[in-house]
């Protein structure tokens, strides 16, 4: 698999201007945060992006590109009928090639030297199949993302061939068809907003646009039924990711990178400050 | 030696499957000993638990059936023999069964095995298999996918349920839809010898089959057409409670602290509590964390948010076997789940409302059982049949390897359905069961449990007979099946008929009554052959029953049965607890199962009783104060009120509520202070114990004789035993000086639990193939002490405001069970004003007295009931005059001491003496001592001895509690249990008291200062001062008594109050009567207390031998 293309939705209800946040990068770098998306799927390997977009958003988005607007296509939702749909909207963009699939407002920060859309397209490439980055997650936490019911691959730490899934799953339907050997009681795999998918996903996604008549689509529908059509592939990365999307993501998000990269100390430094100053 | 293992290890299912009895019956007492010594080590090490059970079943058996009978056939009892040790029943009462064991073992090996010590044993070994057991269903339970997440969650912020956002729409007028579940209730059409009971299906699951209908119901006559009966509604509230109602138990609360839901047992609301929790809302796993209830709700509803749940059921009564509140508890855990997107037609997937999957299906089901067990309750596996639809085959299933159960027991938790299609059953072969089966309820409500402890021991067992009952049921369900098929309700009539006669019978003869048998006996003379069969519906009969005509009939059937009923049941009702009026119900088969729909707008409203609830407590606020929803919520009710029919009568009933009429207190027509004036009421004497109670100077406590009274077995010389005077007693009963005194006033409280029925006249079991009530048996014994002396022998039973007038008109209509000697009743003329307790006196009985914890969930459910029982005397004031209910429930008789001076009070003793001047001796016995007759060397002895009262008493065993024969002081004597200084003197007692007494009527007479002649001369002012002269020098005891408070639907709680009574045996605490006392053989002096105490005393051998007393013709 040779993968070229990597798609990023930044159309969601409140998500259109998380990816316009500036932060410091781990090269110590103030960049927007789509910019960091961008480079990490650059980083990847891939060479052109597509962004999915509200109407009216190109020009702030193109700005917050900077230096790598060049590579990149914007599409525009025209309506916000769901994460299915927001990718379905990007099917002419990666015209039937395998792609690099990554939320707006999701950073990420990898703890080993590889980038975390790297090690997954180098995963996707060794194994040619679908490989969503998953990552084990407290039952509570299950109204927030997609879950996936795997078998571990046999002799593979951390990879899974995917028989279900389901979004947003109660802990009662997760605990009957979700559950993985080896993870902690009340744990489940959930994306981890990153996928490699192949086109059979565009083609299934299309279907469900049509079936669901102006009503919204979900992405999950589609893996589920990919699960059921090919291989298709889950994998825990070493990183973590932060949503900057939720009450002090982007903070948090901030102090993750920073603390993963050149500033580390300056940064340190800064918090024991703040922490000893603290009257109260 | 004979080995009992291969009867539980074998491969072999011949060997497997024999029958205990058969083995045991052929050893010695050593060999049976030896036999449980190696079944004892074999159940410490067993793996499996289905071995180690049944070891502990064995164990069980042998110790109370096998090693008595051997060790009485031994000879005499043996006053040496081992006593029960009370360090061993204190383990007991505290469920420490294993150590109990040990110590009894223990004993047992150092002095050698005795009658007491065996009953300790199989007590101990009973209950240690079925905690085993019942540990085991619950770990299943807890275990099952889908039910175990809940256990983990213990934080608020851990909760992932979300509501549904279509929930949260608001209507224009900013009305919350309601989401509504109806549910129909399910018919047992085959019944299976209990195969639903889950200790069967998880280790016979091959054996474990039922065929199940869902049904909609009304009652006849009152209801236009059947529902579905059980009814779920649900929807947000813009307040941060949970807030339940039942409708049928006029029970509505607004939850605020999480606490509150898990104490099941403080309202009526325990069934909805327990679907809270069970479906996850407040899941288990939070209980005791300390947290809110609102921050709970937060996450679920949103801030400031919470539910109503409400429960209806259309007023179906309770007791109606077709398991209505499983199904309720289905129908409520069913709508919470949906309204949390926990169906999988859910989550933006799908629609809320409609059928379940069968996925959904099942996990309903695995949560209803959990629900049950939360309640403290246990529902069999096939109740939850309602959520399913149609007419369906249910199935144990034999563990796998993916499943929990694998390598624990044989069978699953969870049983497999199998919806019968149309073509498998067609429509006219439905329609064709409809047309026949009349559905009914009998009226009695009977407690079940006692019978499914009975199936369960009986099928570990595999006693002979019921085993062959087993096999044949299972014949009967594919008999069953394939009339269905072929639409053939008579074939399928007569194959329930015989399942109702040959196999449950055989496993539990008590499965049927006399009112069924009666029943079906008019309905087969009133229709013929047109009487197809008849049909139990559930654990028993007397209840929810069927009866199969042929279809041109029913019509005419429906109408005739309820007449049937309702005269049998007026011939009945004193001597069987009815808890209701029996009715006929119409069903429909229910094709959907469990179904929601979603109510908006103008349909946005609860069922109408929920209204007659909640409107007069909203009307008398100001419309102001009312949250928005509210106001919305009362002017779409005020509009469908005045259009709608279906809720026509509701104004009516409004008004009812808003102005209540005055409340007669009478019922029967009697007011209460009528009947205490008629019966004797001292109000002075009740004035005085009042005072007493409030003060302190009586209660449980002072009943106590002094803590420094010395409490001693008594010695060799203090008892005899029968030493062969029986000419001497033969000559007197020839001589017409014996006359028999039953004490028939009371009613039974631990027979029926309260329920206020004489229990002399309860046709209680089968003797010569016929139901027979104590009364009949104890004239029985009579008639046949008469013809062998050759003299009528009189019989007297004595009664009391309860039972004088039921067992007078009851003796006339039977004609005295054509008794030929002289028959008299003895009316009581004292009765007592039953009071609310003092909380000190409910504290000493719960918390000071030692107590039998129960299983951990019932024990918490308990505790919290007793917290509440507490909170209603104090509310209902301590030592105020209980008359919350009927007349008959409020008063009770006095004790028992009263009954012989009432024989010289109201005329009875005089009559005797004037048809018998030579009557000389009277022998004294409680209703429930059927093994007790005029004995003639018993008398001789008796006579030969020259005391005023000779007094039977038997060896103790483990159930034997309640005081005993003890040296007080250095005095022999009975002590009553009440007057126990300390709880453990008793176990050192080697003799209980059995009631039974001889009387030498001229001393007992002189001892009251009275002769024959002033008791015929009836000079009722010296009568009256000689019994208050001696009554002075009785003890009074303080009791709490539970009493039955009928209420609803066939729905009863219980009650404990306050009530005092002088005893019999404290008679032998006076000097100047001599009291002897002689030891007599068991199977003579143990009572009949309980109902649960039936099957043994039919198997161990007691039925027998007070048959062997009797004639019945």
């Amino acid at each position: 698999m040779n993968l070229k293309k990597a798609v990023i939705t930044a159309a969601g209800k409140n998500q259109r201007t998380l990816p316009l946040q500036s932060l410091v990068d781990t090269d110590g770098v103030t960049k927007t945060a789509l910019a960091i998306i961008i480079e990490e799927a650059l980083a990847a390997g891939v060479e052109e992006v597509g962004i999915v977009i509200q109407p009216g958003d190109q020009t702030a988005y193109a700005a917050a590109a900077g230096p790598h607007a060049a590579r990149i296509t914007f599409v525009e939702q025209a309506e916000p009928l769901g994460y299915g749909h927001a990718v379905a909207c990007a099917r002419n963009f990666t015209a039937g090639a395998p792609f690099l699939l990554l939320v707006g407002d999701h950073l990420y920060v990898n703890s080993e030297a590889r980038g975390c859309a790297r090690q997954l397209v180098e995963l996707a490439a060794s194994t040619s199949c679908s490989v969503s980055a998953v990552q084990a997650t407290h039952e509570s936490k299950l109204p927030y993302y997609g879950a996936v019911g795997c078998k571990r691959v046999p002799g593979q730490t951390g990879l899974y061939e995917v028989t279900e899934v389901l979004e947003k799953p109660t802990p009662t339907e997760a605990e009957q068809r979700l559950v993985v050997p080896g993870l902690r009681a009340g744990h489940y795999l959930c994306f981890f907003g990153m996928h490699v998918l192949t086109s059979t996903v565009m083609d299934l996604l299309a279907g469900s646009v049509e079936a669901a008549g102006g009503k919204g689509v979900h992405l999950s529908d589609a893996l589920a039924k990919l699960a059921k059509k090919e291989r298709y592939l889950a994998t825990e990365l070493k990183g973590r990711r932060y949503d900057i999307g939720a009450k002090y993501g982007l903070l948090t998000a901030q102090l993750a990178l920073a603390l993963a990269g050149d500033d580390r100390d300056e940064v340190l430094g800064g918090l024991v400050e703040l922490l000893a100053q603290r009257t109260r | 030696m004979i080995s009992l293992l291969p009867l539980i290890t074998s491969a072999d299912p011949a060997v497997r499957d024999q029958s205990l009895d058969a083995s045991c019956r052929v050893a010695s007492v050593a060999e049976l000993l030896a036999a449980c010594d190696e079944l004892d080590g074999f159940r410490r090490k067993a793996e499996n638990l289905y071995e180690r059970v049944r070891a502990l079943f064995f164990l069980s058996a042998i110790h109370r059936f096998h090693l008595p009978e051997k060790l009485r056939s031994g000879g005499p009892s043996d006053r040496s023999a081992a006593l029960i040790p009370f360090r061993g029943y204190e383990q007991l009462l505290h469920r420490r069964f294993e150590e109990a064991i040990d110590t009894f073992l223990a004993l047992q090996a150092g002095q050698g095995p005795s009658d007491g010590l065996a009953s300790a044993l199989a007590n101990a070994y009973h209950r240690l298999a079925f905690q085993t057991l019942a540990d085991q269903v619950r770990r299943s339970v807890r275990s099952v996918r889908g039910n175990q997440w809940m256990f983990r969650m213990g934080h608020p912020a851990d909760q992932p349920l979300r509501i549904r956002p279509e929930l949260l729409r608001r209507g224009a007028d900013g009305a919350y839809p309601i989401l509504r579940e109806l549910t129909p209730v399910r018919m047992d059409l085959t019944h299976s010898a209990w195969s639903d009971i889950f200790f069967l299906g998880m280790d016979f699951p091959e054996g474990a089959k039922v065929v199940n209908v869902s049904v909609d119901l009304g009652v006849h006559g009152r209801d236009a057409r059947p529902r579905p009966p059980v009814s779920a509604w649900l929807r947000v509230l813009d307040e941060p409670v949970l807030r339940l109602t039942s409708v049928d138990l006029g029970a509505t609360a607004d939850i605020t602290a999480l606490g509150e839901v898990f104490d099941f047992a403080k309202d009526h609301l325990g069934l909805l509590k327990a679907a809270v929790i069970a479906s996850g809302i407040v899941p288990p796993g939070i209980e005791g964390s300390g947290q809110s209830l609102a921050d709970l709700l937060a996450h679920i509803v949103g801030p400031g948010r919470g539910l109503e749940i409400v429960s209806c059921v259309n007023d179906i009564p309770k007791g109606s076997r077709l398991a209505v509140s499983t199904n309720l508890l289905g129908s409520l855990i069913s709508v919470c789940m949906r309204a949390t997107g926990q169906t999988t037609g859910s989550a933006d997937k799908g629609d809320v409302t409609g059928p379940l999957s069968e996925a959904d299906r099942r996990i309903v089901l695995a949560r209803a059982l959990l629900g049950e067990w939360l309640g403290g309750s246990g529902g069999g596996w096939q109740d939850s049949g309602g959520v399913w639809p149609g007419i369906k085959l249910i199935t144990g299933v034999p563990a796998s390897e993916s499943d929990p159960e694998w390598g624990i027991s044989r069978g699953c938790l969870m049983p497999s359905h199998h919806v019968f299609s149309a073509d498998e059953i067609p429509e006219s072969a439905r329609q064709a069961l409809q047309d026949s089966l009349v559905v009914v309820h009998g009226g009695m409500a009977q407690n079940v449990g006692p019978i499914l402890e009975m199936v369960t021991e009986k099928y570990l067992l595999r006693s002979e007979a019921e085993w062959i009952g087993r096999k044949d049921a299972l014949t009967v369900l594919d008999e069953v099946i394939s009339a269905l098929r072929r639409g053939d309700i008579r074939a399928l009539a007569a194959a329930t008929t015989r399942n109702f006669r040959r196999p449950i019978q055989t496993i539990i003869p008590w499965a049927s009554t006399f009112y069924t048998e009666q029943l079906i006996a008019k309905a087969g003379a009133a229709f013929g052959d047109d009487f197809w069969g008849f049909w139990m519906l559930g654990g028993m009969s007397g209840g929810g029953m069927g009866f199969i005509f042929a279809p041109h009939r029913k019509v005419e059937a429906q109408a005739r049965m309820q007449e049937i009923m309702s005269a049998t049941k007026r011939e009945l009702q004193h001597a069987l607890p009815f808890a209701m009026e029996p009715v006929v119900f119409d069903y429909a088969i229910n094709e959907h199962g469990t179904w929601a729909d979603l109510l908006a707008g103008d349909d946005a409203l609860m069922p109408p009783g929920y209204y007659a609830l909640t409107v007069p407590a909203l009307v008398r606020q100001d419309r102001r104060e009312l949250p928005l929803a509210r106001r919305a919520e009362l002017d779409t009710f005020g509009a469908a009120a005045r259009t709608r029919p279906e809720l026509r009568g509701l104004v009516q009933t409004l008004f009812d509520v808003l102005l209540p009429r005055g409340r007669s207190e009478s019922a029967g027509g009697v007011p209460l202070a009528d009947l205490l004036d008629q019966n004797g009421f001292d109000r002075a004497q009740h004035e005085q114990i009042r005072e007493d109670l409030r003060e302190g100077r009586i209660g449980l406590a002072q009943n106590r004789l002094r803590a420094d009274a010395i409490i001693e077995d008594v010695r060799p010389e203090d008892v005899s035993f029968e030493d062969g005077a029986r000419e001497a007693g033969e000559a007197a009963l020839r001589a017409g000086e014996v006359a028999v005194i039953t004490l028939a006033a009371g009613a039974g409280s631990r027979w029926t639990q309260g329920a206020g029925v004489c229990k002399a006249l309860h046709p209680f079991a089968k003797f010569s193939g016929r139901h027979r009530t104590f009364i009949e048996a104890h004239l029985a014994k009579s008639r046949r002490t008469s013809r062998a002396s050759g003299t009528p022998l009189p019989h007297v039973f004595t009664t009391s405001y309860a039972t004088h007038g039921p067992t007078e008109r009851f003796l006339a209509a039977v004609d005295n069970y054509g008794y030929q000697g002289p028959l008299h009743l003895s009316p009581g003329k004292n009765v007592g004003l039953r009071m609310v307790p003092t909380a000190r006196d409910l504290r000493f009985a719960w918390e000071e007295m030692p107590q039998q914890r129960l299983d951990e969930q019932q024990q918490k459910v308990r505790e919290s009931l007793r917290a509440a029982l507490i909170g209603w005397a104090t509310s209902a004031g301590e030592a105020s005059d209980y008359t919350d209910n009927v007349p008959l429930q409020s008063m009770h008789p006095v004790g028992h001491w009263y009954e012989v001076p009432n024989l010289f009070r109201n005329g009875v003793l005089a009559r005797l003496l004037t048809e018998r001047p030579q009557l000389r001796w009277l022998l004294l016995h409680n209703i429930d001592t059927l093994g007790a007759d005029v004995d003639p060397a018993l008398l001789g002895q008796h006579i030969r001895s020259g005391a005023a009262l000779t007094f039977e008493v038997i060896t103790r065993r483990l159930e034997d509690r309640g005081g005993g024969l003890a040296r007080v002081n250095g005095r022999p004597r009975l002590v009553e249990g009440l007057a126990m200084p300390r709880e453990e003197d008793e176990f050192r007692l080697s003799y209980y008291n059995s009631m039974t007494t001889w009387i030498d009527l001229d001393r007992l007479l002189s001892a009251f200062g009275l002769t024959r002649e002033d008791i015929v001369a009836g000079d009722a002012v010296k009568i009256t001062a000689a019994i208050r002269g001696l009554a002075a020098k009785m003890p009074t005891y303080v009791t709490l008594k539970e009493v039955k408070k009928r209420w609803g639907h066939g729905q009863e709680d219980i009650f404990p109050v306050t009530q005092f009574e002088k005893l019999w045996g404290d008679l032998t605490a006076l000097p100047e009567i001599e009291s002897r006392f002689v030891v007599v053989p068991r199977l003579r002096g143990q009572q009949l207390k309980d109902q649960a105490q039936l099957d043994g005393w039919l198997r161990d051998g007691s039925a027998a031998y007070v048959e062997s007393l009797c004639e019945w013709e």
